[in-house]
């Protein structure tokens, strides 16, 4: 048999002394910005029963049996053992519940694309009960913008809410398969496949609402009824915040996001770095069982990365 | 790659002349493009834009890590590969099809016993079948596919089909067409959001000069 024992496994690596200091310093920053906005650190096992994460994609994972043959995974997401704890240990704690977390989580990536399997991330979890468009997301927006500000790149911050794109579904009275497939679509803005559907031509442009202020134009212009109006305005209002208060110019938006995690739901953004082809911060509303937040992660591999100058420019 | 550059990838062979022809109507000097000789990379003379030609994978592994923002690629490599990218234009050519096609005259769907596809695309050949709920053995083949059955190793193929000349040349007949093809421009997604005033730009130019 073939031994591996001088390698690691692919999409893993060591760091050593430069590449570790970057990755721990940028941890540092961010778990400093956390706790100074009343965050409370929490570790999650590693180890996870598969039941925990069934809404995942199977192949994404890894797993391993347990001595009693019981399903397990290496956590592929911090967000869900989070709330797993928020609705045992942490049920009776007043809420919000205010937590942050600086772990690594593991995914299985498709064989030799150059891609971490291995991935550090930095992030916060704002539980509350009432699952609102409420002050509390803005705290957590200016939050996520002030941590990928903190990683010192030319950064882009951007929001979206997939509520639009729900609101148009049911607005049209879009069946649940052909829905998926539209959200597929708009997802990936692929405008060729979705032109050549029998549908609504506001699922073409949805995808292309992104930029600037000046989408809030083209969008009143497009959106009919009052519900997507109301909510256009509830959204300029907190992109107007954003760009007012913490991120200036370097705020866009992109109404054609959709909540591709199904534990997604409202509020969506992204954070990006020139030299990186992937967000560096991903996060957004949620409702997992029956517990509502809103959250985000940083993906610190790649910011170490970047600070390194280690990364493709 | 400076923030202000634009790396375009483009799929080596027949959409790399196609794409040429293109940016030459763009008004692009596509002069060192032509004539690149061994060169991987062209510059585009006073367009801050650079174009990288590789194999059809490598176009979708550059753009998805977002070393070169736009990528020029058949729908075929994209069904099969798959990846995450905005695959934002139907750039028309390239045209041909994916198609399941026998030996002539014979029945491919009859009978209990689990058949045989050859193919150089497993991914595209098992999500066909698997759509239909049928299991299927799936040989890969690297090079000409229509060999397998002939050699009676499948009982048919699944490949891409343009006028159907060398299927019929060699006794096979197409009998089922799977999906359209043509080549695609693909976009990185952080791309797309970080240079989208110059992305945008390129993108309607490359729109009006289909």
């Amino acid at each position: 048999m073939k031994k591996h024992n001088l390698i690691t496994p692919e999409g893993t690596r060591d760091l050593l002394f430069e590449e570790c200091k970057a990755r721990r310093d940028i941890e540092t920053k961010l778990m400093d910005l956390f706790k100074g906005e009343g965050y409370s650190e929490v570790i999650t096992p590693s180890l996870e029963f598969y039941d925990v994460f069934n809404s995942f994609p199977q192949e994404s994972m890894y797993k391993l049996t347990d001595a009693k043959g019981r399903l397990m995974v290496i956590r592929p997401d911090s967000t869900i053992p989070i709330i797993r704890l928020a609705e045992t240990r942490l049920k009776d704690e007043p809420r919000p519940l205010k937590l942050c977390y600086n772990q690594t989580i593991y995914n299985v990536n498709p064989k030799d694309a150059g891609r971490d399997d291995e991935t550090a991330q930095c992030g916060v979890e704002y539980i509350n009960d009432e699952n609102s468009m409420s002050g509390s997301d803005i705290k957590v927006l200016k939050l996520a913008a002030e941590a990928i500000k903190a990683t010192n790149f030319d950064f882009r911050f951007e929001i979206g809410n997939g509520f639009f794109f729900e609101v148009l579904i049911k607005e049209n009275r879009i069946e649940a398969n052909d829905a998926e497939k539209i959200r597929q679509l708009v997802e990936e803005k692929n405008y060729p496949a979705l032109s050549v559907m029998n549908i609504p031509d506001i699922f073409i442009e949805l995808p292309k609402l992104f930029g600037g202020g000046e989408v809030f134009d083209k969008a009143d212009k497009l959106f009919k009824s009052d519900n997507l109006k109301k909510c256009l305005n509830m959204f300029k209002k907190v992109y107007n915040e954003l760009r007012e208060k913490v991120a200036g110019e370097n705020i866009t938006i992109d109404l054609g996001f959709t909540s591709k995690r199904d534990y997604y739901e409202g509020i969506l953004f992204n954070g990006y770095a020139a030299g990186c082809g992937k967000p560096i911060l991903e996060g957004g509303n949620y409702k997992i069982n029956n517990t509502s937040g809103i959250g985000f992660a940083v993906n610190v591999s790649a910011v170490a990365r970047l600070s390194r100058g280690n990364y493709a420019k | 790659m400076q923030n202000n550059v634009i790396r375009i990838a483009l799929t080596k062979g027949r959409l790399e002349k196609k794409a040429t022809e293109l940016f030459g109507k763009m008004g692009f000097d596509t002069s060192l493009l032509s004539d690149r000789g061994r060169q991987l990379i062209a510059r585009i003379p006073g367009r801050n834009t650079e174009v990288v030609v590789a194999k059809p994978p490598d176009v979708l592994t550059f753009v998805e890590h977002g070393v070169c923002d736009i990528g020029i690629v058949g729908k075929d490599t994209i069904i099969e590969c798959g990846g995450e990218y905005f695959e934002v234009l139907d750039l028309g050519f390239g045209k041909c099809r994916f198609s399941l096609a026998v030996k002539k005259g014979e029945e491919f769907y009859g009978g209990y016993g689990v058949k045989t596809v050859a193919t150089k695309y497993p991914n595209v050949t098992r999500n066909f079948f698997g759509s239909k709920g049928m299991d299927v053995d799936i040989v890969k083949i690297e090079g000409s596919v229509e060999l397998a059955p002939l050699l009676d190793l499948a009982d048919g193929i699944v490949d891409l089909v343009e006028t159907g000349s060398t299927l019929r040349e060699n006794g096979l007949e197409e009998i089922e067409e799977i999906a359209q093809i043509s080549a695609r421009l693909i976009v990185n997604t952080v791309s797309m959001k970080l240079k989208k005033q110059n992305l945008d730009e390129i993108i309607s130019r490359i729109e009006e000069n289909l």
